[in-house]
């Protein structure tokens, strides 16, 4: 029971729900990745702050998932467990049915920040990480990686310059590219597009799930975000995380809108409305200044 | 157009640095009734001086012979310098435990006079010149060792993420990482060490005697009643000392990274 996303009703209604939803899970899509009863603690001066708290979710092959919450409240931590960036303190992650205990290859992180060495070009970037992510392949299958995924992210004129020569939205693309050319079976995004402005952030998420049609909608993508309207364009689900220290998993919202979406025509759908309406609750407490709290 | 305005604003302005130097030159010169020589009157030592400046022989080196010499105990004692600094500042940088072992021996060794060290290297190698060079590896050991250490230890998290995420070797690392990052302190690091070094030499070979510009300042300087060759000394040492920096200056701008 407590593998399965809702939490808090004891009601046998949705006791029936949530069985018919274990039922669902074990006969469709393999799971992608298992979180069982995650906490996860670091040691401060203070003394042990608990970042999450006995946090349990699957996620199925091909699924995309958005971790939804305020700042702090542990989302980026919990994606650090999928990663094996950050070790649990009680609990077990799986991935690829494999027990996580360090980054793999079978996971690609987007970094919050892009996190591309300036001193290395644009295909130097790129060729470092496949080179050290996929040992066995030949120098030849290598490059052609690389040239496939920097052509894919249209940046292959750019191939040779230096981070620093890039605008925000081009980095990022470099860094899914990184992401994508070592071929996991999982992407991680940590708020990817947390610091492109509105316009790029728009065309960003095309881009992205123009990437995962491409691969046959084979990958698991698990993204962090603070923003509601990107969660719900891209996600089949939305976790919204409560305040943390020792932040649990609030809700778990299903986003059952058609795919392939459409930016423009998405927003006038009344079912994104209602999701969107949902969130805005989950997440905000106050939404004017005549609300009493 | 701006840039080439720059430029000859810098000459300009230099210029007219000189001219007042050399008219508070002149001054001091006037008031202590050339007992200090005049610029003029140095300007004429200095063309003597620079007369056959690299003769080579056993009765009479040129001078620049001499700064060759001087120079030559400079590169291999600040080279040896910083073939160990380097190496060593990177692995203190990394790894807390050499950190906390070598620091302190560093901080009770680097504030001790180069002179000090000078007889200690003539008791261990019995020879002069091989006691400058030993003066010089000491003293420029420290800069490069703290530049490169701060480097080292100041590795961003996200370049950490990248290695930890793609799995980057041990070498991968050091080659891709480690080392592109920590350069440019490296190089600041040499930088100050080869300043230090210079300045070393001249009171290294007034001790030793017998060869460089140190010595010549003395010998034929000081005790030759000249104080005009102490002052084309001082040119000449002044002028390479700021030559050397902008070397290092050249490099540090060929390796710095807009982020």
């Amino acid at each position: 029971m407590s593998n399965i996303s809702t939490i808090g009703s004891t009601s046998v209604e949705n006791n029936n729900m949530v069985a018919d939803k274990i039922i669902e899970q074990a006969f469709a899509a393999p799971l992608s990745i298992e979180v069982n009863n995650v906490t996860v603690s670091f040691k401060t001066p203070t003394g042990a702050y608990t970042a999450v708290k006995d946090i349990s979710l699957t996620v199925k092959k091909g699924e995309i998932i958005s971790l939804i919450g305020h700042s702090g409240c542990g989302k980026s931590t919990l994606m650090g467990t999928i990663s094996g960036m950050v070790q649990p303190t009680a609990g077990e992650v799986f991935a690829n049915g494999k027990k996580v205990s360090a980054p793999g290859p079978d996971r690609g992180i987007v970094f919050q920040n892009y996190s591309l060495l300036p001193w290395l070009t644009v295909y130097k970037n790129i060729y470092v990480a496949v080179d050290s992510a996929l040992k066995d392949l030949s120098t030849e299958e290598k490059i052609a990686l690389v040239e496939t995924n920097l052509k894919m992210v249209n940046l292959w004129e750019h191939k040779d310059k230096l981070p620093g020569q890039l605008s925000g939205g081009m980095k990022q693309r470099v860094a899914i590219a990184r992401a994508f050319s070592i071929n996991p079976k999982i992407l991680l995004l940590d708020e990817p597009f947390g610091a492109l402005d509105a316009l790029t952030k728009s065309a960003m998420h095309v881009e992205l799930l123009k990437l995962w049609n491409l691969d046959h909608r084979e990958k698991t993508i698990v993204m962090v975000t603070h923003d509601i309207e990107e969660a719900i364009f891209l996600s089949d689900r939305v976790v919204v995380m409560n305040n943390g220290p020792a932040a649990t998993i609030r809700e778990i919202v299903d986003v059952p809108l058609k795919r392939p979406r459409n930016k423009k025509e998405i927003v006038h759908d009344p079912m994104y409305m209602d999701i969107h309406d949902r969130l805005l609750n989950l997440l905000i407490a106050k939404f004017s200044i005549d609300d009493e709290h | 157009m701006k840039n080439s305005k720059k430029a000859i604003m810098s000459v300009v302005y230099f210029v007219a640095g000189m001219i007042i130097l050399g008219g508070i030159w002149a001054l001091i010169s006037a008031v202590t009734k050339n007992e200090i020589p005049s610029p003029s009157a140095t300007f004429t030592v200095f063309k003597e001086v620079m007369h056959k400046p690299f003769q080579n022989d056993p009765d009479y080196k040129g001078i620049g012979t001499k700064l060759l010499s001087s120079l030559g105990r400079v590169a291999i004692g600040f080279g040896l310098g910083s073939l160990f600094a380097i190496p060593l500042g990177l692995i203190m940088g990394s790894n807390k435990i050499t950190m906390n072992m070598v620091n302190p021996i560093m901080q009770i060794l680097r504030p001790v006079s180069p002179l000090a060290w000078f007889p200690l290297g003539l008791a261990i190698f019995h020879d002069s010149p091989k006691a400058s060079i030993f003066m010089i590896f000491i003293c420029s050991l420290w800069p490069t060792l703290i530049n490169s250490a701060f480097g080292a230890s100041h590795i961003p998290q996200d370049h950490k993420n990248v290695s930890k995420a793609f799995g980057f070797s041990t070498w991968k690392y050091f080659t891709k990482i480690l080392l592109p990052f920590s350069l440019p302190h490296i190089i600041t690091g040499l930088r100050l060490s080869v300043g230090i070094a210079w300045m070393v030499i001249v009171a290294g070979e007034m001790l030793s005697g017998g060869q460089g510009l140190g010595y010549f300042i003395w010998d034929e300087g000081f005790n030759g009643g000249s104080i005009a060759k102490i002052l084309v000394a001082i040119i000449i040492i002044g002028v390479v000392g700021s030559l050397l920096d902008k070397c290092f200056t050249a490099l540090q701008k060929k390796f710095s990274y807009a982020i």
